[in-house]
């Protein structure tokens, strides 16, 4: 029996760390229709704020966040704003590097997997020549969907959240 | 005066002459220079900032005794606390022992105050409680005769429940400063039954590496709307093909002259505001047709017309209050020539229905702060303007003559509608963007200067 728990919990950690690793450089090379199609379309998308030096947002419907998307439909609206070449924000897009680790992994109900980790994502600006460093924590709620797993939660505290200037779902 | 004072005199005189403001000339240009100057940037945090009243936050922020929330006012920390006993006071975040920060965190409730360097404590209402261990301190006797209590700001008020202070005795009371810009929080204030606004819990802060200016300009820019943020027009245009009743989009009444226009009054402040009859976005007072009613009959139809237009309201020097898809209200802090930071709150009327609070709060983080879909954009375009501004052996920038040729003085139809006085007005199309609204900001700049430098008002 523990062995056979053992497996199941390499194979969530193995299929957590592929997705999330694959997430990581989509987002770095810019493959940003590959990456949102790792999300379900009722995917939730949510960078809580901070209320306190210690407590962030816990209910979206009565607390700000910095970010709040409750289906993919949003993030493919920041994609497209980007793609349309219009947004000042991204004339030019910053360079970014999103590194992860402590990564934890379990199956927290049949078909998904629950996992949490860290993440630092440089963010080099060429237009001015100036960089900065985005860190915090990941929590990725994953679902089986036939023989893919889809991401269909993805919770980002941002610990350093006075944001220079811009903030977008690359830099994070 | 001594040679330094009179040589800081002359120097003051110099910088405001950077504003040239001729208004029979129909001229008004403003010198690169006060965008990147660091004598420039000095000059406005002592003689602006810590010369006049600034917007410290909502008396809602410290409803219950002992509350607390800490700001600044120019460089100065700065303590708000309601006592025990229920008063409001706003005080210099500062140790009267060493000048130690006293209260380093963002808000909080606490009966007392101790500095974490040598324990002296103090009260909710500012009172020294305890120097510790006085009595073996060999102090000399004009230790105990001198006050030991926090410094008190020089002047506190308050319009319904939005606190303003400063560090000079030397300004015009509370009410004057504001002058009919209380018409314009009214419209917001009103929005709710009891007459109460609170921020809604999760306030942002961001920096962008520009001069303090570009955000006071931006605000009371609509101009700019349709070239930089063009991409999230886009995306507005595609949702609203497709938006539902409670989207909360509303109408103008019938026989309505679209347009946009702005009002300027005393002391720097203006607000812009546009009448359309297709909406961009909706409201959230417009998705509750029965609470809509409600506010219309205990307000009336012409001030519910103008809560549902778009208004941005400049309170100088440092607070813009703007009331669209959502309501937003945010501050700066001048950190250096091309260093600001941004405190953006939510505003919202207390007593809206849940539905309408929760897009209120979606409109919210879509539009504004540095992780929205317009704002993102201004912080860059100011950047923009800071690395531009550094060809400081230019000509001064032609941004400051939109309207110029009618602005108008006196009465006109809108104002008289809100019951409102303004020192001048505008009035143009919705495409007219008008720049004269920054005039009373920069014109509030060089009387503050001049007044330091001791020249007659």
């Amino acid at each position: 029996m523990m062995a056979a728990s053992a497996i199941e919990q390499a194979d969530a950690h193995a299929i957590a760390a592929a997705i999330i690793f694959r997430e990581a450089r989509l987002l770095d090379t810019g493959e940003w229709t590959d990456w949102v199609a790792m999300y379900s379309e009722d995917a939730v998308y949510w960078v809580p704020g901070w209320l306190d030096e210690y407590t962030t947002t816990s209910d979206p419907k009565t607390q700000v966040s910095l970010l709040y998307h409750d289906a993919r439909r949003g993030l493919e609206e920041r994609i497209a704003r980007i793609e349309s070449r219009k947004s000042i924000t991204a004339l030019p897009l910053p360079r970014t590097v999103h590194q992860i680790s402590n990564l934890e992994a379990s199956e927290s109900a049949p078909g998904e997997i629950t996992c949490h980790s860290v993440f630092s994502v440089h963010v080099y600006d060429p237009r001015v020549a100036k960089e900065h460093l985005r860190h915090g924590r990941y929590a990725h709620t994953l679902r089986r969907d036939g023989d893919i797993w889809k991401i269909t939660r993805k919770v980002i505290t941002l610990v350093n959240d006075r944001v220079p200037t811009v903030l977008d779902f690359y830099s994070i | 005066m001594n040679a330094a004072s009179q040589n800081h005199a002359a120097r003051l005189r110099e910088i405001s002459r950077l504003i040239d403001d001729r208004p029979s000339e129909r001229i008004f240009e403003v010198d690169r220079r006060i965008f990147t100057d660091p004598d420039v940037f000095d000059a406005e945090l002592r003689h602006i900032f810590e010369a006049t009243w600034n917007f410290i936050g909502l008396e809602s922020q410290v409803a219950r005794p002992n509350d607390f929330v800490t700001t600044h006012i120019g460089r100065h920390p700065i303590l708000v606390m309601r006592s025990a006993d229920g008063k409001v006071g706003a005080f210099l975040n500062t140790c009267r022992h060493r000048g130690t920060i006293v209260c380093p965190f963002k808000q909080g409730r606490q009966k007392f105050h101790v500095c974490r360097y040598h324990g002296w404590a103090y009260d909710s209402s500012g009172r020294n409680i305890s120097v510790t261990e006085e009595a073996s301190g060999q102090y000399p006797p004009s230790f105990s005769n001198q006050n030991h209590d926090l410094l008190p700001v020089a002047r506190l008020g308050s319009y319904r429940g939005f606190m303003f202070a400063s560090l000079s005795a030397d300004v015009p009371p509370l009410e004057e400063f504001l002058g009919d810009t209380r018409a314009f929080l009214d419209l917001i204030i009103d929005q709710s039954d009891s007459g109460q606004v609170e921020f809604v819990p999760g306030a942002s802060t961001y920096t962008f590496d520009a001069n303090w200016k570009l955000q006071f300009e931006n605000g009371l820019d609509y101009y700019h709307f349709a070239t930089t943020h063009s991409s999230y027009v886009d995306i507005l245009k595609k949702r609203n093909a497709n938006a539902g009743p409670d989207a909360g989009f509303t109408v103008e009444p019938e026989g309505e002259q679209e347009g946009q226009g702005s009002f300027s009054f005393d002391y720097g402040h203006a607000v812009n505001w546009s009448i359309k009859r297709t909406q961009l976005y909706g409201r959230p007072l417009g998705m509750d047709p029965a609470r809509l009613d409600a506010v219309r009959q205990r307000v009336g139809s012409t001030r519910a017309k103008w809560m549902l237009r778009q208004r941005n309201l400049t309170i100088f020097p440092n607070l813009q209050v703007i009331d669209i898809l959502s309501a937003q209200v945010r501050t700066w802090r001048p950190l250096a020539p091309d260093k600001t930071e941004m405190v953006s709150h939510c505003l919202a009327p207390v007593g809206e229905s849940a539905a309408a609070r929760t897009l209120r709060i979606r409109n919210y983080e879509d539009f504004f702060n540095a992780s929205g879909l317009a704002s993102s954009d201004d912080n860059v375009m100011y950047e923009f303007c800071q690395t531009g501004y550094e060809a400081t052996s230019a000509a001064p920038t032609q941004g400051y003559l939109r309207g110029v040729a009618d602005v108008g003085h006196g009465e006109s139809a809108h104002s008289r509608e809100l019951g409102i006085t303004a020192s001048e007005w505008s009035f143009g199309p919705t495409s007219f963007g008008g720049e004269t609204n920054f005039h009373p900001g920069y014109r509030e700049w060089r009387r503050l200067l001049q007044h330091a430098a001791g020249e007659p008002a």
